[in-house]
């Protein structure tokens, strides 16, 4: 009787034991990653650029930062004296800066050498 | 081109777009409001990044032929993506999980294997289900994630697992918490329904600030989802905000008190369009909020009206108000419903004439060619209020709205003015911020 009575405090003390288990702190867990899923990266590759900009056209695409047209009017002034032989154009994109404006990118490609995209705060 | 302080930015953009070898020239910054005689300067001198003369750096960038590599095509490399992280102790994968940005500053809960398994006992989907996809703002990636990977998150942030389903309600709908603005945007989340008294959120004393568990657990796990699963939060390439937002912290996530609403007053997500029995998640994008208690001898609705007209947030063209219930049920005296005393709000504030002329251009000139009634309303000078509202959608007010790029409602009411009621009643006190209305989504739906 007492054996069994022996045994059965074993086995509490046992369970207790294990309930109140918590890893030890040199203990390895396993976690799991907490990141989300990124996209995959499709490679865009880049344009051919013209040799010479000369009897070429180039669009300035403003994407009108709130009063930033000052230095945009320098530069385009700047580019404009030092590269008289381009054909320099501003062009205002619509919308925020955010904001997609595909038909100003199709003038660009039928009319454009290339293009810069400026400027933000 | 773009200004030196975002070269971060753009290079990792440029890198997430397709085209690592992006050609950029920077600026000195800032370039806003700098005068033409120091904009020729910027423009005669270097880029201040690479030390090349600007404009020979630019006539560079279009002439000079990519490189071979430049001009492949292909898939790029992208860290990969373990489901388990390699095993190590639990003060280690602490640190880990910081310097990885995975928290948000604070220590957060392991999500060992058992605590994920039982936070996702605390729905009918299945772990690999999608949930919905985040970015930290337009012009970025956005990421993809599960069900188990928003139970991840969730027990990082504390929440039990009957707090889930209200967690993936909110993560369905894809608005990051912490909006990649220079302006340092906040966020906001109502939440509606049966499911307040059934998780044990707190509707009344203290509903806004850190004394529930529920509360408190489910605004920072937005925080992480918006973090780990939306792609947030890295300071110069997926956060920008100048001075940062406490309120990114843990959101205002507080429940609407439905029991404390006058007669005739609609719970939000009965407007919002759903049933009152719905458990609704409503989310709310803005800046700031003021905590107002303006004891005065007019009426406290004359207050509120006062506040808005010459409460001031860049032009804002949205406010939220949330009521305390005795300022509520003072309100509900004279205004039957919100929707009564949102539409006298807009209707009677007018739009301070400083505010109004500086935003306002096409007016302004109206105005200085003699048209009336701009010219009148020029004419009492820019202290005057312009007797135009802000509010009234299509009334002429100014340019900012803090939900732009969330999800919009199709059926917007006619003004932008939002009222929620919450807190315990102890004294008269409101809230008013910038926060406009970003969408809805059920709870019921990821039980």
């Amino acid at each position: 009787m007492r054996t069994r009575k022996i045994c059965f405090l074993v086995i509490v003390l046992a369970a207790v034991i294990a309930a109140s288990y918590a890893p030890a702190a040199d203990e390895k867990v396993v976690v799991f990653n907490p990141r989300g899923i990124q996209p995959d990266i499709r490679k865009i590759p880049m344009a051919m650029r013209p040799a010479t900009l000369d009897g070429k056209t180039v669009y300035m695409v403003d994407t009108k930062y709130a009063m930033t047209k000052p230095f945009v009017n320098e530069l385009l002034a700047a580019l404009k004296a030092k590269y008289p032989g381009t054909t320099w154009v501003l062009r205002e994109k619509t919308g925020m800066y955010m904001d997609d404006d595909p038909k100003l990118w199709a003038e660009i490609k039928e009319k454009g050498a290339a293009a810069i995209v400026l400027l933000g705060h | 081109m773009i200004t030196m302080r975002f070269q971060e930015l753009v290079t990792t953009i440029s890198y997430k777009k397709g085209i690592p070898n992006m050609r950029i020239t920077y600026t000195p910054h800032p370039i806003t409001d700098r005068p033409a005689e120091l904009c020729r300067q910027y423009v005669a001198g270097n880029d201040p990044i690479t030390r090349q003369p600007m404009l020979e750096e630019i006539y560079a960038s279009l002439t000079r032929p990519p490189s071979e590599e430049d001009r492949k095509a292909g898939f790029l490399k992208r860290d990969p993506r373990p489901r388990l992280l390699p095993p190590d102790t639990p003060d280690k994968l602490m640190e880990y999980f910081h310097a990885q940005g995975f928290t948000d500053g604070s220590p957060v809960i392991l999500p060992t294997e058992q605590k994920v398994k039982e936070m996702l006992k605390a729905t009918s989907r299945k772990p690999d289900e999608w949930v919905g996809q985040m970015r930290p703002s337009p012009p970025h990636e956005a990421w993809y994630y599960t069900v188990e990977m928003v139970a991840v998150n969730a027990v990082m942030a504390g929440a039990k697992p009957e707090y889930f389903p209200t967690i993936l309600a909110i993560a369905s709908k894809g608005l990051t918490s912490m909006f990649s603005s220079t302006s340092s945007f906040a966020r906001m989340v109502v939440v509606n329904g049966p499911v307040v008294k059934e998780i044990g959120m707190n509707t009344g004393i203290g509903a806004m600030g850190p004394v529930s568990r529920a509360n408190s657990s489910i605004g920072r796990c937005w925080t992480l989802i918006s973090k780990n699963l939306g792609g947030s939060g890295k300071p110069g390439e997926t956060y920008l905000g100048s001075q940062g937002n406490p309120l990114n912290y843990g959101n205002l996530c507080f429940p609407e008190t439905e029991d404390g609403l006058p007669p005739g007053w609609n719970p939000l997500h009965v407007q919002k369009g759903f049933n009152k029995n719905d458990s609704v998640v409503s989310l709310f994008s803005g800046w700031s909020i003021n905590d107002i208690a303006w004891y005065s001898p007019l009426p406290i609705y004359d207050v509120i009206r006062g506040w808005l007209e010459h409460f001031f947030s860049y032009g804002t063209t949205q406010a939220t108000l949330i009521l305390d219930p005795i300022v509520a049920a003072d309100v509900a005296t004279k205004y039957p419903s919100k929707e009564a005393f949102a539409k006298y709000l807009a209707d009677n504030t007018g739009t301070p004439g400083w505010l109004y002329w500086s935003q306002n251009t096409a007016a302004l000139k109206q105005a200085q060619s003699g048209v009336e009634p701009y010219a009148t309303w020029l004419k009492q000078g820019q202290g005057a209020v312009v007797p135009v509202s802000r509010y009234n959608r299509g009334g002429g007010g100014v340019s900012r709205n803090p939900s732009f790029m969330a999800p919009r409602s199709t059926d917007e009411p006619a003004n932008s003015i939002n009222i929620v009621v919450t807190g315990g009643g102890t004294n008269t006190f409101w809230s008013g911020g910038d926060f406009g209305y970003a969408g809805s989504g059920s709870v019921d739906q990821w039980r």
